[in-house]
């Protein structure tokens, strides 16, 4: 018998294009607590999804109990004894504890389910985990914690031995997280090894006694943890050192375009304040979830807001939504370029004009060849790599992508205040230094430049001034110069107590 | 800016005409030369004349093609127009009953077309979690019921005074007044789809709708908009369909809803949204329309033209998947 329940060697996991995992490797002793730890995008859930099945990697060796196993699909981890228990249980909301238990292993006698056993059954792993509903109740009545212990119990009563909780506290007050960690000390206790993904220190310390960290989809190291002190931890995590790949031209700023005061929504941010000057590039970090995108979709009027002032130019303007942001000259780059951002089956030309279609007519009719050429122009002002303005958004790269996206913002003249959310999510090395490179231009010519971001060289690298939000607040208001990757993920990892104030 | 490698790109669109022979609506030009010389070769009552005198009762229903195929483009669905002929064509016949003039009955059966497109247009707005089918589905139950019991026992009504009617169901030559109106329609349609920002904007809206909206574009409105005038347009194939009928009944309309969206699927307007040309749609409604008088006219049983239409239609949405799995097989064979 090997030491190790679970063990990962050499696991390489490549999508088009990127490597998602490189080379790492993980040891799961039995009944011990694991911590996985890492920043955003270090390839924690590409690894849990290649344990439980969901991947195949395209190297590397996994072996259970010392016997070499090979996943085709999540059917065969679950067979083997390995269940996952995700942030937003995947649950079916409409259908009751037990039948959401029992889903894919119900009990039949002779082809006919019996419900009467299941939900005797179902009682007795709630009394385990001493839930406080019935296993009639329906799922989506429930509150997030009690969906999870649902999770939870379904993976003991398909006698997993191998339990991975991923994030399973990111959305829980601090009262719900103190009973899941009793709950998965009992777990531990009967045996079970698991394996836990947390931002949170506090997780960490209270549970696990090892931790394995993974940045930049490389496997860094595995520590004990009392052991190791915060600051080696924070280290191992955010480590690289920051490249010249910034190329952050020094602007003075000049006057005050965009301030935001005391925006709130409810459970989603409280209490927002920031502002912009011209030619400034301002941060904004924080871990997901903290609230930034919704603030920012708020300013925008795409999202709803419970109160909040802006001031553009010192002047208050009311916005109702992304038309009234776009005519005052607010322009936010969405995240998620393929569902927000652009138009994938259309052509680069009308993507950019799409915005401004108004000013493309000549009397009612849109004058194509007009448009065209101004697709063109903003198009070459970026330096996008496409063939004609003709060509579909869906035929070019990421990063190009993203500057079609900059291109479409630069294209509304009026443009004051440049929102950019996650620029350089999944672009690669190269485009990302490109488009740092149109960023620092667009401040040289004075324009606003908020920067939604969760990377923290980026952050670090091109802005004057960062804000950090946790939990829906602003945490902390930074001068690039004091700032340090340590200084921003303390404050962007607050207690727990704040979140109530929130809700 | 940071275009420093010189790169250009060409905004000068290239092989426009070999694009638009080659396209879906180049095919169904072919199909319509070939749909008419058929006709003609099976029948000899198949000329010119005849085939224009029997059109006013088909063509009535392009007009219900027509922004059918605005809300298809959006990825919508109304599936309420044939209750609203019925609706429309009752209170017109009432209204000419009771002795209106006839511009008042036609204003009537305008303005409660108007109304339903409204109704439709404003729940869909105003709740857009719930898919339009399922609102229209609504709707084309309660226009009709209301239809129905205007009409009581009997079940039908005639216009008394039908000259109104009659009047604009005449023909200018052997050309019926409706084909005109039809062209007119037909083209206005084409150039606000492909010449005007509110076309560009139901395709956006149709192709990606969040992102129209990001940028933007006043989806409400643009949704809204295109349902009151679907009601408008059912409320003219009524006054269009009564100058064929002289009455309406509680059958009027029904199956219209699904006659346009086969003509605009036929012609390529995708039900998903985002694709197809309204050239296209008025194409295939003439290509469907010509095939049911040349069928007619051999006394070809109605449900046997149903049953070529249906095949026709799943033939037409089966085709480009077709032919793209045939080059895709094409390219792996190479490779």
């Amino acid at each position: 018998m090997s030491e190790y329940v679970l063990e990962l060697k050499g696991i390489t996991k490549i999508f088009p294009g990127v490597k998602a995992l490189n080379n790492v490797q993980f040891q799961l002793k039995k009944g011990e607590i694991h911590a996985l730890m890492g920043e955003n995008g270090a390839g924690k859930s590409t690894f849990i999804k290649v344990i439980t099945g969901v991947h195949q990697a395209e190297e590397g060796e996994m072996y259970l109990d010392g016997t070499k196993v090979d996943f085709k699909g999540p059917g065969d981890a679950q067979a083997a004894g390995i269940a996952a228990v995700y942030q937003h249980p995947t649950s079916y909301p409409d259908l009751s504890v037990t039948e959401n238990i029992f889903m894919n292993h119900e009990i039949k006698k002779g082809g006919v389910l019996q419900w009467k056993q299941m939900n005797r059954e179902a009682q007795v792993y709630l009394d385990q985990l001493e839930a406080d509903f019935k296993p009639t109740a329906e799922m989506g009545t429930l509150s997030v914690a009690q969906q999870q212990m649902v999770e939870i119990a379904k993976a003991i009563s398909t006698h997993a031995r191998i339990i991975i909780l991923d994030e399973p506290t990111a959305s829980l007050t601090a009262n719900e997280s103190e009973k899941l960690y009793k709950i998965v000390e009992k777990l531990r206790d009967d045996g079970v090894s698991i394996i836990f993904i947390s931002h949170r220190f506090e997780d960490m310390y209270r549970l696990a006694s090892r931790v394995t960290v993974f940045r930049d989809s490389q496997y860094i190291g595995t520590y004990d943890v009392d052991k190791i002190t915060n600051a080696d931890l924070i280290k191992a995590m955010v480590g690289r050192e920051i490249s010249d790949m910034y190329p952050k031209v020094a602007v003075e700023p000049g006057e005050e375009v965009l301030r935001i005061e005391n925006f709130s929504r409810l459970g989603y941010f409280k209490d927002v304040s920031l502002s912009v000057r011209a030619g400034e590039i301002v941060g904004l970090t924080g871990l997901v979830g903290a609230g930034r995108t919704e603030v920012m979709e708020a300013v925008c009027g795409i999202t709803a807001k419970n109160s909040g002032t802006v001031f553009l130019n010192q002047k208050e303007v009311h916005v109702k939504n992304p038309t009234d942001a776009a005519d005052l000259g607010i322009i936010l780059l969405p995240e998620d370029r393929q569902k927000t951002g652009l138009i994938m089956s259309w052509g680069l030309g009308r993507n950019v004009t799409l915005p401004i279609m108004k000013k493309m007519r000549n009397g009612l009719f849109i004058n194509e060849k007009k448009e065209n050429e101004l697709g063109k122009k903003f198009l070459e002002e970026v330096d996008t790599k496409a063939v004609t303005v003709f060509d579909p958004a869906s035929s070019l790269s990421g990063g190009n992508q993203q500057k079609v996206v900059v291109a479409k913002a630069l294209a509304q003249d009026n443009m004051k205040v440049v929102i950019m959310d996650e620029p350089t999510k999944g672009v690669d090395v190269g485009a990302k230094a490109e488009i740092y490179a149109i960023m620092s231009d667009l401040a040289k010519q004075g324009y606003a430049i908020i920067m939604i971001s969760s990377e923290m060289p980026e952050i670090l690298g091109m802005s004057d001034r960062i804000y950090v939000m946790c939990n829906g607040r602003i945490t902390a208001e930074l001068d690039a110069k004091e700032a340090t990757q340590e200084i921003i993920l303390e404050h962007s990892m607050e207690k727990t107590e704040k979140k109530e104030a929130v809700r | 800016m940071a275009g420093k490698s010189g790169r250009t790109i060409n905004a000068t669109p290239q092989n426009v005409w070999r694009k638009r022979i080659l396209s879906w609506e180049g095919v169904l030009i072919v199909i319509l030369a070939v749909v008419l010389v058929l006709c003609r070769a099976m029948s000899a009552t198949y000329t010119l004349e005849n085939v224009l005198r029997e059109m006013p009762k088909y063509l009535a229903e392009m007009f219900l093609m027509l922004p059918m195929a605005f809300i298809l483009m959006m990825g919508e669905i109304d599936i309420s127009v044939g209750s609203i002929v019925c609706l429309s064509g009752t209170l017109g016949c009432f209204a000419v009953n009771a002795g209106m003039p006839f511009p008042v009955a036609l204003l009537i059966m305008l303005g409660t077309g108007l109304i339903c497109g409204a109704i439709n247009g404003a729940i869909i707005v105003i709740f857009p979690e719930l898919p339009s089918m399922i609102v229209t589905l609504g709707t084309q139950i309660i226009f009709r019921g209301i239809a129905e019991i205007m009409l009581g026992g009997g079940g039908s009504i005639a216009a008394k005074n039908a000259d109104g009617f009659r009047a604009i169901g005449k023909s200018l030559g052997i050309v019926p007044i409706v084909f005109f109106l039809v062209i007119i329609s037909g083209a206005i349609f084409v150039i606000i789809s492909t010449k005007m920002k509110f076309g560009r904007e139901l395709m956006a809206i149709g192709s990606n709708r969040l992102t129209a909206f990001y940028s933007g574009v006043k989806v409400k409105k643009v949704l809204f908009i295109s349902y009151v005038t679907m009601g408008a347009f059912s409320a003219l194939c009524a006054i269009f369909f009564t100058a064929a009928t002289y009455g309406a009944n509680t059958t009027t309309g029904k199956g219209f809803e699904m006659d346009a969206i086969a003509m605009a699927v036929f012609g390529g307007i995708s039900s998903t949204g985002g694709k197809g040309k309204m050239i296209g749609g008025i194409l295939s409604a003439f290509v469907i329309v010509c095939l049911r008088i040349g069928l007619g006219q051999k006394n070809v049983n109605s449900q046997v033209i149903l049953l070529i239409i249906g095949i026709l239609l799943i033939g037409a949405v089966l085709l480009p998947n077709i032919s793209a799995r045939i080059s895709a097989n094409k390219k792996k064979a190479i490779s």
